[in-house]
């Protein structure tokens, strides 16, 4: 590595740069799924978003097929769900257009008063709601990132936030992608989630950009490829440690967090594990479009 | 402890003192106490205590309706005393259009009508009068409603024996309710959904001819009975006495009739009964509730007292309900349901005890993990973990913030991520060690060049949660809260409270060699 190491004051010395040819194709291969997926499986909108009726029991007498069948003969589009184990139920129904929300969560409790031993809970959104809930959430989303977006260009040279920029859409579209994949419940903790991501994502490669910044002042001679190298792996044990701490305690939270929690920390695993990945593997090599010194010509026949 | 100032150390410990200390009411949490300090606890959220929430809307087009209707009336009267036929009327949302035969008395009849109404716009084009309720009108008809609704609700909240409701006003015409602890709240929502409008009106039973072709001639209304839709009466469109004159209502019991409804007038109200049960003797008078008969009993004796009851086939429970509608009073327009979130009391002890269960496993995985990288400086990031908890717990509880579900996700969460702080710093401070071989040197120079990265790093979460707040609604809140206390939480202390226990440590134990 042309004696980088002795300048290296860090045990890893990976060259990162010489596979982003290759982590970018992966990428760009990974978004493109992300947005297929998007565009004809869809998110699995929960009622927060499309509206509806949803009930939780707990059963003791019953089980899903008998529920199923008493609720169906009275109801169209009701759909049940093992909610944990097999005494809690989840009943969902779409909103009537000629009904009562009032009239529906009535007439479920009375069909299957007798086979339930406990209401858990139930939640109904009217269609002005859930469309007023997505709205207000992809304004939230929204508002966040152009936030997130003018901090890092008053703290950073505008290619650094391009950069971040880049590696948050990333993530986000990839981890919407897995959402929709593996069909997670997509609601207001959802976008929560979605947030949290972006604000991790771009927590991750600042902590890089700030090294990068850094190891400009400090090596003017350096490559370009090389400072960058040698920033990642400055920071390296820090990506590694903080994403293992924080996956810790998601873990932990998707574990033992009770069923309601798990579709957040499901899509926090996954964003924080893209997060990761795409601060070094995408929001570095992507500072490379721009030139960082004026005298970069110069420097590559040294 | 040469390098460090006292008034630094003595801050720290006081700022750490003071989050254990007001951590305690949060964690010994009583339920009610009257003490000033136990009273700093944190705020249970409906998700976690159980209860339910609900947004309601007031349908004030209904008000716009009713309000043409009256238009179209009274020029029904006008036309016909200027013997002026309408052909047709046409009524949208806040207009009506009324054609007439003829166009020879039209302007009369407008100039008729506006003596008697400010608030609306009449134009005439050839024979038809198009009238429009003004805006200003419109708002303040709304405005009314919803204030009045407002009470309402409220009224029939606090006499459903609901404890420590919130009920409040939210954006232009909901109302947005929190009943902590409700068990029932299929009954809640039944007692809101009720408008609750009484009157009495007179039963024209000699007019057959009407009620069996289902036309109701003018000044008449055709009314169903409320338990058999096919019965049908017809009644003076004009109440004799309503609900508004009620001043108390119970529910009572009668041998012969079962449960029952007993009520009495105001002085106004008592008058206007005692002269239509005079004038009418043997006819019979309808008690409609909400556009139904409840009964419509024959007069036998003049009822001047000013208190009556009404009898349905009700059980008790609807006959207490329909005591304290009718003493809350009618609400001015119907009230939608448009969202409702109701949590059980068990699946809210669940969550709790799911999330605090993941707190504590999460919290002992993420000290290993660092005891295991770190070692002793490991020990330190874990205890000032514990201190930024502590913190967290005493900050929600002083500003008595709502903890929800989601607020607990963020407090695992920031387990996670609030040692990175202490990360950025190690991994300086072992870097400058490197380079430099000088213990104290290498922990200052590590703090310091660690911290406009941890800045950096903190504020993009924290503008993340922030906007979280202002558009996420409900629990969501709860979450952006606990976030953004953490990482406020874990700023703090890895910035002074780590650093001062590193200075703490490598003081007293002259430790010449730093091993990261």
């Amino acid at each position: 590595m042309f004696g980088i190491n002795k300048i290296i004051p860090s045990e890893t010395s990976i060259s990162f740069m010489d596979y982003r040819k290759k982590f970018i194709i992966l990428s760009i291969f990974f978004i493109l799924c992300s947005i297929l997926l998007l565009t004809f499986k869809g998110l699995n909108l929960g009622i927060d978003f499309k509206g509806g009726t949803l009930i939780e029991i707990s059963t003791k007498n019953s089980n899903i097929s008998e529920l199923r069948s008493i609720l169906s003969s009275k109801f169209n589009d009701v759909s049940l769900q093992e909610f944990g184990n097999s005494e809690n139920i989840i009943i969902r129904l779409q909103n009537q257009s000629n009904q009562e929300s009032i009239e529906t969560v009535n007439q479920v409790k009375e069909l299957i008063d007798k086979k339930v031993s406990e209401f858990r809970r139930s939640e109904f959104v009217g269609p002005t709601i859930s469309s007023e809930l997505l709205r207000k959430g992809l304004q939230a989303i929204a508002f966040a990132l152009f936030a997130i977006l003018i901090y890092i260009w008053l703290r950073f040279e505008w290619q650094f936030g391009f950069g971040a920029v880049v590696a948050l859409v990333h993530d986000v579209m990839i981890t919407l992608g897995v959402l929709s994949l593996f069909n997670i419940d997509f609601s207001l903790s959802s976008i929560a989630a979605i947030l949290t991501i972006a604000g991790y994502s771009i927590n991750d490669s600042v902590v890089i950009f700030d090294r990068i910044r850094e190891n400009l002042r400090k090596y003017k001679k350096l490559e370009l490829p090389d400072l960058f190298n040698l920033s990642i792996n400055n920071t390296l044990s820090r990506t590694i440690i903080t994403s293992l701490t924080t996956l810790i305690a998601l873990i932990c939270l998707y574990i033992f967090g009770g069923q309601a929690i798990k579709p957040f920390a499901f899509a926090m695993i996954i964003g924080v594990m893209i997060g990761t990945y795409s601060s070094i593997f995408i929001a570095v090599p992507t500072l490379l479009i721009f030139k960082f010194r004026p005298q970069e010509e110069d420097n590559k026949l040294i | 402890m040469k390098n460090y100032p006292l008034w630094k150390s003595l801050l720290i410990i006081l700022v750490i003192i003071t989050g254990i200390i007001f951590s305690i009411p949060s964690i010994i949490y009583k339920e009610n106490s009257n003490n000033w300090f136990f009273n700093n606890k944190i705020n249970l959220g409906l998700d976690l205590q159980g209860g339910s929430y609900l947004l309601l809307e007031v349908k004030t087009e209904v008000l716009f309706k009713e309000e043409l209707e009256n238009i179209s009336d009274s020029i029904r009267l006008i036309a016909r005393g200027l013997q002026t036929n309408i052909v047709n009327v046409n009524t949208n949302k806040d207009e009506i259009q009324i054609r007439f035969s003829n166009m020879n008395s039209i302007e009369n009849i407008r100039k008729k009508f506006l003596e008697n109404y400010r608030n609306v716009s009449a134009t005439i084009n050839n024979n038809s009068i198009k009238i429009v309720i003004n805006e200003m009108f419109k708002k303040s008809l709304q405005e009314s409603a919803i204030k009045q609704s407002l009470e309402i609700v409220r009224k029939r909240i606090d006499e459903s024996g609901t404890k420590e409701p919130l009920i409040q006003r939210s954006g232009k015409n909901r109302i947005l309710l929190q009943l902590p602890g409700v068990k029932d709240p299929e009954r809640i929502k039944e007692l809101l959904g009720t408008t609750a409008k009484l009157t009495f009106h007179m039963v024209d039973d000699d007019d057959s001819l009407s009620l069996g072709a289902n036309i109701a001639p003018f000044g008449k209304l055709i009314v169903s009975d409320f338990y058999n839709s096919d019965i049908k009466y017809l009644v003076e469109k004009k109440s004799r006495v309503g609900g508004e004159n009620l001043i108390d209502a119970k529910a009572s019991f009668d041998p012969q009739q079962g449960h029952a409804v007993s009520f009495r007038f105001d002085t106004t109200g008592a008058q206007k009964f005692g002269k239509a049960t005079s004038e009418n003797v043997g006819k019979r008078f309808a008690v409609i509730l909400d556009g139904v008969v409840i009964t419509a009993p024959v007069i036998n004796s003049p009822i001047t007292g000013g208190s009556g009851i009404i009898t349905g086939n009700f059980n008790s429970q609807e006959a207490t309900d329909l005591a304290v509608l009718l003493r809350a009073g009618a609400l001015p327009a119907p009230l939608e349901i448009i969202e409702e979130r109701s949590v059980g009391p068990g699946l809210g002890a669940d969550s709790i005890s799911a999330g605090k269960f993941a707190a504590i496993i999460g919290m002992i995985g993420v000290c290993i993990f660092m005891i295991l990288i770190y070692g002793t400086f490991g020990l330190i990031a874990n205890i000032s973990l514990i201190a930024n908890l502590f913190l967290i717990l005493a900050l929600l509880g002083t500003i008595g913030a709502t903890l929800t579900l989601p607020g607990i996700a963020g407090i695992v969460l920031t387990i996670g991520m609030a040692v990175d702080a202490n990360v950025l710093i190690f991994e300086r401070i072992k870097e400058e060690f490197k380079n430099n071989n000088k213990v104290l040197i290498s922990i200052k120079n590590g703090f310091a060049r660690a911290l406009s990265t941890i800045l950096d790093a903190n504020i993009t979460t924290l503008i993340a949660s922030v906007i979280l707040f202002f558009f996420g609604s409900g629990p969501i809140k709860g979450f952006a809260v606990t976030l953004s206390l953490g990482i406020l939480a874990s700023m703090f202390t890895a910035i002074m409270f780590t650093n001062f226990l590193i200075y703490l440590w490598f003081s007293f134990s002259k430790k010449k060699e730093i091993n990261l």
